[in-house]
């Protein structure tokens, strides 16, 4: 089977993967797979986990929101921000939730921000606990 | 011949001048290392994202978005991006010139300016040209939402049709001793003509929405890198600048304790034939 390449590009990072059979990405309408020979694509994704597979098993990141760019079992993942299971820092994490479920219960706070801090935090805590 | 007082001075004024200049060239140093860190690990997002783009444009149709716009071009906006500080050699004096050059192309009452950076606000306003904007005093602590600030202050005139087109100049950074003036099209977003239509391809959830969010983030993406390349120059420029002036001092100060050597000698010199002449009178 051929197998497909897999770069994540973020404002700080870049990340290079040879020999990837399978990725997982979270759509914005759910997550969805890619496996080689998947046809031409352009998909924007939510803040949510990115799997992939190569020949050591399965590998998991956490990624919040940007767009998968897919052209010739090319997968480009253009995201925000991009962290292995094993760099993620789950203290700040944790942090990072309690300071947004504090302000969902405020008044006058900006629910939007909150919200989507809210599941950023949640993402990693998720990935971190699997 | 030279007071030997006088020469003292200049060597101790020298002295100081060469540790201030060097000092500065270390700040520099130091500032230039992180700059050039953050550039280039925005350099591949900026590229990338770029691509994409380019990729994109040939499939998409124009009036989706005001941004996308291509109109006849009657007014252009040039973005000069410069320092807020001086003592970097030719930094600012090149890009400047180069700005005027742009100017000139185009001719100066078709142009408004948009001066990031002290040192061009500052030229281009003294000369009374069209400046529409200024960003000025925050290269110290430059981050993320300068970069959308101004992306937003950019493309705010071409969305109300005051410019029809935006330059950007700027310094790229090549390595320490090279800076790269580079004039880039930010807008209309144009494609190479050579870069063929994809077949097929799928846009999820629509390919209007995708135009929607990622042409915005593209431009204030290549905002913050023109902003990235433009520091770390900056800082490689001071440094440079600042080892030739230490350099400088060192020389002077070796060839003004030259001439104090050749003073004092001198003055020796007199002084004991002074004495010996005055000897031989009183033996006579």
């Amino acid at each position: 089977m051929q197998s497909l390449e897999l770069i994540i590009v973020t404002p700080t990072r870049v990340i290079e993967k040879k020999a990837v059979t399978y990725v997982r990405c979270p759509g914005l309408d759910g997550s969805f797979g890619i496996m080689s020979n998947h046809a031409e694509a352009m998909i924007a994704l939510d803040v949510g986990p990115v799997k992939y597979n190569d020949l050591k098993g399965e590998n998991w990141l956490a990624t919040s929101g940007g767009y998968a760019d897919i052209k010739r079992n090319r997968v480009l993942l253009l995201v925000e921000t991009a962290e292995f299971r094993e760099e993620i820092d789950v203290t700040r994490a944790r942090q990072a939730r309690e300071r947004a479920e504090e302000r969902l219960h405020q008044e006058n706070a900006d629910r939007i921000r909150a919200k989507s801090s809210m599941s950023r935090a949640m993402n990693r805590l998720r990935i971190v606990q699997q | 011949m030279a007071n030997l007082k006088e020469i003292r001075n200049r060597i101790k004024s020298v002295k100081s001048i060469q540790q201030v200049t060097s000092a500065m060239k270390m700040v520099a140093g130091a500032k230039m290392r992180k700059a050039q860190e953050r550039m280039e690990q925005a350099r591949p997002y900026a590229y990338r994202i770029r691509d994409v783009i380019q990729d994109l444009l040939p499939d998409v149709d124009r009036s989706v978005l005001k941004l996308l716009e291509v109109r006849p071009v009657k007014r252009v906006g040039i973005v000069v991006v410069t320092s807020d500080r001086g003592l970097a050699g030719s930094f600012n004096t090149n890009i400047i010139k180069h700005a005027h050059q742009e100017i000139e192309s185009v001719g100066a009452e078709n142009t408004d300016l948009i001066c990031i950076g002290k040192k061009g606000a500052d030229h281009f306003k003294r000369r009374d040209f069209n400046v529409i904007e200024t960003h000025v005093e925050f290269w110290n602590e430059l981050d993320f939402n300068h970069a959308m600030k101004i992306g937003n202050g950019i493309i705010s005139h071409f969305l109300n049709g005051k410019v029809d087109e935006i330059r950007v100049i700027f310094n790229e950074f090549k390595n320490v001793a090279t800076q790269l003036i580079i004039v880039d099209k930010l807008l209309p977003l144009t494609f190479d003509a050579g870069s063929s239509r994809p077949q097929n391809r799928i846009y999820e959830p629509s390919k209007e929405s995708i135009v929607k969010s990622l042409v915005p983030r593209h431009l204030n993406v290549q905002v913050w890198r023109y902003l990235l390349e433009s520091f770390a120059s900056e800082q490689a420029a001071r440094m440079v600048a600042m080892e030739n002036a230490t350099d400088n001092a060192i020389e002077m100060t070796k060839s003004l304790q030259l001439e104090y050597n050749k003073a004092r000698q001198n003055a020796i010199t007199t002084e004991m034939l002074e004495i010996v002449s005055g000897a031989e009178a009183l033996k006579q």
